[in-house]
């Protein structure tokens, strides 16, 4: 580790180093020795691969790809995914071989050695053709890949108003501004890697099990980490080739993702279809909802999209209280680049879709939206038929009413869009951490790694109020599987909930220890002795929060919507700290904008990606987004630190709202995100 | 593959250097620079996360090659203060969280210098537009603008500090 162009001191998180150009991202790594990898890639959908030539491919390394990471099912089996495309491509994009060279430029020089020859086949490129053709993968009786039910069946009941609609999220790509990247160096028998990541413990659990190799001969560090969205909490093909790579030249192996190979490669979210159909009463209660739920899966089971389907089938009510409900989930195969957590990550789907449902049933009784809503809750704590638990909603949507000031809204424009929904973030099985409190200085790190959240924030915070010890000499370092034994990672609105949870379980831990040595407990006490505790703190109660959008819009001739105000009242819980809430929720409502209106990623017949660039997958521009309004509530959780999620909640409650204020000032029934001008002129 | 020679100011400093003539500004800048706080978001010159000054100027530098900055003026994030100070506008960054992963910030900065060198009271819509070659996933862009604005104020409050200096 001598060779590292870092020190220790370089590792910590420190977002003052970003405003002097003095980050620590895994490009920035300089290694002496390194070798830079390129990948070669299919360039068809669905193709037998009739020979391979050249560079390192299938038919040396066999791996197959581990499932890890956020909503990871270990248990799919025929359609995990090979390491390198072997026999078969099933996707655009799909490593075939990898070439390495002593620069970048000399690796993409070597991409022309590599001779592949393919023979063309019919790909299978929508949800539908997935159910109607032949299975993509030898060995499996259909493309659907999983399937589950949540809640029971039931006889339709005899309401006078049944609703029937299909409604879709179009794939969107993570798009990071900093795509993927790994550095690995193995040497005298430790696999060394640096990755740019959510979650160090995941991409060590994946490369072990690819790899077969001995858990205490990988250490997985992570890089500054430049946004992830949920594309990097996983593990992927690259960082398998680049390890093996590097214990085969016994040289450090970089790579680093181009934005095509990002567009193409890294798992996109979305790509959701469902059916639904509500039963209601005259006043608006909403007596039962059935749904049919399809995940566009993509070529492999690897990776969240075999999960999805019951999750988001679990969520499908709401908040609402809603008796009786069954929702049938599918992901089905297609050859497309696998399917993966997007920010929501099945949770914007799910309320995407009732949220349409419930516009649709308030347009059809001419009611407000916002009392239909409030025909469907409680000032009860509710079980939902799908398994979903929710506190009384009532009184947490009538403040949001106000809050909001919808009212008024309603009555001055025309084009106004509510939207309410339960946040269920991804508590379990927990989080760790480790405190080690030596030479008066008290040093962090977390299972789960900060990609932009500010997890250093609340860190010190929790340090300083359970150790009273100032601030200034906590330091939280990135995630590094040398320094926890254990950890989950970041993703799902959870590091705040079980990051936090953890640190103050490790705080309390050392403090017993002091009190024990010494009688009593002193900030003091502490700095003049050495401790180190790692713990791993279980969470298995969800934690749900509510949050509540407000949009409104004008449409322009040319069917360009104009974002007149775009608000925001969520519970965060205890906010740990004001700011970093407050700019994780602005951030995530440009995204929840971004799907509604620009983001897609664009398959044709052939299964070519027809996205090319990171604008054409519509990331938002400074010029195309407002001023966001953001209010909070804070009720506090049962934790000891009284911390809720919010990273979700933005992407969830902004598309329903924004897409509700252009249906209405449109005229137009709108089912699919993203809206596009076209629909809404013609 | 021969070496082309050039020679240019990079952030204050003459530098004679031998490179590829198919190298990328941004490479140069980085691997042989070790300049890495210039960074790479995209291949189609869409996001600007590797925007540098040349000649007083933003631009790209993955759009150009490193030779064609032969005999000019690079400044890269790394030259806009120096030592333990900063500039104006890096505090305004940090002080109204106009960041949360870095990684666009290098060039959001670079951008605005050049935004407020032209125009030093900009309107939150020239912001906008300013920066709209540079893009940002994590923020959705207002805290950006309201750190260029506080940026901008803070650069003028400096400019009446320095005039004051001269004028006792
Ligand atoms: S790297 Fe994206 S514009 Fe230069
Ligand atoms: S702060 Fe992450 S891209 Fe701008």
């Amino acid at each position: 580790m001598t060779t590292l162009n870092w020190k220790e001191g370089d590792l910590a998180y420190d977002s003052s180093l970003f405003v002097r150009g003095k980050g620590h991202f895994v490009d920035d790594l300089k290694i002496p020795g390194t070798l830079y990898m390129s990948v070669l890639r299919s360039p068809y959908a669905r193709a037998r691969i009739l020979s391979i030539k050249g560079g390192i491919n299938g038919s040396e390394l066999k791996a197959k790809m581990a499932s890890v990471g956020e909503g990871a099912d270990p248990s799919q089996t025929v359609s995990i995914q090979p390491v390198f495309a072997t026999g078969y491509v099933n996707y655009v994009g799909e490593p075939v071989a990898a070439v390495f060279g002593d620069d970048r430029y000399k690796a993409t020089d070597l991409l022309e050695n590599v001779e592949v020859d393919y023979e063309p086949m019919k790909p299978v490129v929508t949800i539908d053709d997935a159910l109607r053709l032949p299975p993509i993968h030898e060995g499996m009786k259909s493309n659907i890949l999983v399937q589950s039910s949540r809640g029971s069946d039931f006889k339709d009941p005899d309401s006078p108003i049944v609703l029937e609609d299909t409604l879709e999220n179009e794939r969107v790509a993570t798009n990071p501004i900093e795509p993927r990247g790994i550095v690995a160096s193995y040497s005298d028998g430790m696999l060394n890697v640096w990755v740019s990541t959510q979650s160090v413990h995941s991409i060590k659990d994946g490369l072990v099990e690819s790899l077969g190799l001995r858990p205490d001969a990988v250490r997985v560090m992570q890089t500054d980490t430049g946004g992830a969205f949920g594309s990097k909490g996983g593990l992927y093909p690259e960082y398998v080739i680049a390890s093996y790579a590097s214990m085969k030249y016994g040289r450090p192996v970089k790579w680093i993702e181009t934005r095509r190979e990002h567009l193409s490669s890294t798992n996109p979210g979305r790509g959701v279809r469902g059916k639904v159909k509500i039963f209601a009463e005259r006043d608006g209660r909403i007596m039962g909802l059935k749904g049919d739920v399809l995940v566009d899966a993509g070529a492999y089971g690897t990776g969240i999209a075999s999960f999805s389907a019951g999750f988001i089938a679990m969520m499908m009510t709401g908040p609402y209280s809603i008796e009786n409900g069954y929702v049938i989930g599918r992901s089905v195969l297609t050859n497309k680049v696998p399917q993966g957590p997007y920010r929501g990550a099945g949770r914007p789907e799910a309320s995407f879709f009732i949220e349409r449902m419930v516009d649709l049933l308030a347009d059809e009784l001419k009611m407000d939206p916002a009392d239909v809503r409030l025909a469907n809750m409680s000032d009860k704590p509710f079980t939902s038929p799908l398994g979903m638990k929710i506190e009384p909603a009532k009184p947490f949507f009538e403040s949001a009413v106000r809050e909001l000031e919808y009212r008024r809204e309603a009555k001055l424009t025309n084009g106004v869009g509510l939207s309410f929904f339960v946040l269920v973030p991804a508590v379990y099985p927990g989080e760790s951490a480790r405190i080690i409190v030596k030479d008066g200085m008290v040093k962090v790190w977390l299972g789960g790694n900060s990609h932009g959240q500010g997890h250093e924030n609340f860190a010190r915070k929790l340090v300083n109020e359970e150790l009273g010890v100032p601030e200034s000499i906590v330091t939280l370092f990135r995630g590094d599987t040398g320094m926890t034994l254990d950890g989950v990672g970041s993703w799902g609105s959870r590091s705040a909930i079980v990051g936090g949870a953890a640190i103050v379980a490790a705080c309390r831990k050392i403090k017993r220890k002091v009190e024990k040595e010494s009688g009593n407990y002193s900030p003091e006490l502490l700095l003049s002795g050495s401790y180190d505790e790692f713990v791993y703190e279980e969470q298995k109660i969800p934690l749900n929060s509510f949050g509540a959008n407000l949009a409104t819009v004008e449409i322009g001739k040319l069917g360009n919507v104009k974002i007149k105000k775009c608000a925001a009242y969520y519970d965060v819980g205890r906010a740990l700290n004001r700011d970093m809430v407050i700019g994780q929720i602005q951030g995530g409502m440009a995204q929840g904008i971004g799907q509604t209106l620009h983001e897609g990623l664009y398959y044709n017949d052939d299964g070519q990606l027809i996205t090319s660039s990171i604008s054409d997958a519509g990331v938002p521009l400074a010029e195309d987004l407002p001023n966001f309004t953001v209010k909070i509530a804070e009720h506090r959780s049962s934790l000891p630190h009284g911390a809720k999620g919010l990273g979700e909640s933005p992407t969830i409650g902004v598309p329903t709202a924004l897409i509700r204020a252009i249906e209405v000032a449109s005229g137009k029934r709108l089912r699919k995100t993203p809206v596009t001008p076209e629909e809404l002129i013609q | 593959m021969s070496l082309s020679k050039i020679k240019l100011r990079i952030n204050g400093k003459e530098i004679e250097a031998e490179v590829e003539p198919r190298k990328l500004l941004v490479h140069f800048l980085r691997e042989d620079m070790g300049l890495t706080g210039t960074h790479v978001g995209c291949d189609t010159s869409n996001c600007g996360a590797c925007t540098v000054l040349l000649d007083g100027r933003a631009v790209k530098s993955c759009t150009m090659l490193a030779v064609q900055a032969d005999g000019r003026e690079v400044t890269t994030i790394e030259g806009i203060s120096s030592g333990d100070d900063m500039h104006p506008l890096q505090k305004a960054f940090i002080e109204k969280h106009g960041l949360q992963c870095g990684y666009c910030t290098s060039g959001m900065i670079l951008t605005s210098f050049w935004l407020l060198s032209k125009n030093n009271n900009p309107t939150e819509e020239e912001i906008r537009k300013a920066i709209s070659g540079n893009l940002c996933r994590c923020t959705g862009y207002q805290s950006i603008v309201e750190s260029i604005k506080y940026g901008a104020q803070l650069m003028k409050e400096e400019e009446k500090g320095e005039q004051e200096i001269r004028v006792r």
